[in-house]
């Protein structure tokens, strides 16, 4: 039964195609059933609300307005999208005159404010579960060394709570856990990878990308794990950006699940720095249950 | 010249109580960006409530300003400090006061690809920032990497509901010109 309307947003048509590829084979594995939404547009991104406020909340409402009708939670994998289209909703349900306006800039689409907003860690938590992981993983990941990355927008919210600690997350480091990968703990979870700055200020991404890629190399991890797709671009982007020293793969949350589950990741040559090394890591679990 | 009158206007455009500010400097410590910056954030929210108008909208530091919300999410008052900047970053180019345009540029060029197609247009939006600086060979190396690995969008991605897309922006500019 389709319970999740998928929200893709720009970049997991573009530039993180392998991601859509990776959910959905993650996701298909679960039995977790989803809907593309149809006739989406962009959610405005930081740009829309930069220049106009007002246009930020209106273009993100587009997609909560067309979602509602589907009547399911609006799924959105990316982080940006995920941030200001909850943002939006928050705003929308509390703010009666904003809705009102809101309203009047849709028209004739309405949107009433029912309906969720969730991202992925949330839906790999409600709808498959740490149990259910641990108990389906066939590979062993337990000598590859994992950083999780949580990036900036996905629990850093003002004015509302977010799904998990707003500075100290833990609910990815659970399914790294549950997918029986070594997890280590680092002090950058939460640190600015320099978001959209790559275009314009390239040694500023570069700057801050470098300093989160050092870390993780210092610390021996062998992947940097995120779900944000503008962090794992700007990550991986590290060796166009002018960086000369070692990097470690960056790979999405469900490609870590794609290698504990299938042993191969279907995205691999979409990656900038190079996966092979880790795949070569996996190795299948002699006791797999499944 | 002292604006006593900005710190209100700061106010009145974030809802955000900029004057509970007691300078703890926490979000100054915690700026991933900071090094960047002309004047520290601690400090541009001062000025605001002493109301040296120009020189925070004259700063560096707004456009600096990534909008991690690291600085918001540690403010002990609850100040949305990055929305504060957000905020400024407006009032600076209605101003022309801005210390740097690159930034505000690309977010404008971002939003007409959507205004046009629904969907960002990767190549169309850079190509046009690009030619805009008269600068199209600098990142070509980044570009063709990205193009190899399949990581940029080449075509645009219409919507079909175009027209409701354009109207949304109507609206919005019609707004603007009511004030």
């Amino acid at each position: 039964m389709i319970t999740l309307t998928y929200y893709p947003g720009c970049s997991l048509k573009t530039s993180s195609r392998f991601y859509e590829e990776s959910f959905k084979a993650v996701f298909s594995f679960f039995g977790i059933e989803f809907k593309e939404l149809e006739d989406w547009s962009c959610c405005g991104a930081s740009a829309a609300h930069t220049i106009d406020e007002l246009l930020g909340y209106a273009l993100a409402a587009r997609n909560l307005a067309l979602a509602e009708r589907e009547g399911h939670h609006l799924f959105a994998p990316c982080s940006a999208c995920y941030n200001r289209s909850l943002i939006t909703n928050t705003k929308i349900r509390e703010d009666k005159e904003l809705r009102e306006e809101i309203s009047k800039m849709l028209s004739p689409l309405q949107y009433t404010g029912s309906v969720e907003v969730k991202n992925i860690i949330e839906v790999l938590h409600d709808h498959a579960g740490i149990e259910t992981i641990a108990r389906r993983i066939a590979y062993d990941l337990s000598s590859i060394r994992f950083v999780p990355y949580y990036g900036c927008v996905l629990t850093r919210l003002m004015k509302m709570d977010a799904f998990d600690d707003k500075e100290d997350p833990t609910s990815m480091d659970s399914i790294i856990w549950s997918a029986g990968a070594e997890l280590v703990s680092w002090p950058y979870k939460m640190e600015c990878c320099g978001a959209s700055k790559t275009l314009t200020n390239k040694d500023m991404t570069l700057k801050l990308s470098a300093k989160i890629m050092d870390m993780a190399v210092s610390l021996g991890a062998d992947a940097i794990v995120t779900p944000c797709p503008l962090c794992q671009l700007n990550l991986d982007l590290l060796p166009y950006l002018g960086r000369e020293e070692r990097n470690v793969p960056v790979l999405f949350l469900t490609e870590l699940l794609e290698l504990a589950l299938f042993g191969a990741l279907k995205g691999t040559g979409s990656h900038i720095i190079s996966v092979d090394e880790i795949v070569k890591k996996v190795k299948r679990k002699c006791n797999a249950l499944e | 010249m002292d604006d006593l009158g900005f710190l209100h206007e700061v106010e009145k455009a974030t809802g955000e109580k900029v004057s509970t500010c007691y300078q703890c400097c926490k979000c100054t410590a915690g700026c991933p960006v900071v090094a960047d910056m002309d004047i520290y954030p601690h400090r541009i929210i001062r000025h605001i409530i002493l109301g040296n108008r120009d020189r925070v909208l004259g700063s560096k530091t707004i456009w600096t300003c990534l909008q991690c919300t690291t600085c918001s999410v540690r403010c002990p008052n609850d100040i949305d400090v990055a929305r504060v900047f957000d905020a400024l970053r407006k009032i600076s180019v209605r101003e022309g006061k801005m210390a740097e345009k690159d930034a505000w540029r690309f977010d404008e060029i971002f939003l007409e690809s959507v205004q046009r197609h629904g969907r960002l247009n990767e190549m169309e939006a850079i190509l046009r920032y690009k030619i805009g600086k008269k600068d199209l060979f600098s990142d070509t190396r980044m570009g063709m990497g990205m193009l190899m690995k399949g990581r940029m969008g080449l075509l645009p991605h219409n919507i079909k509901d175009k027209k409701g897309m354009k109207e949304i922006f109507r609206k919005i500019e019609g707004k603007k010109v009511r004030g």
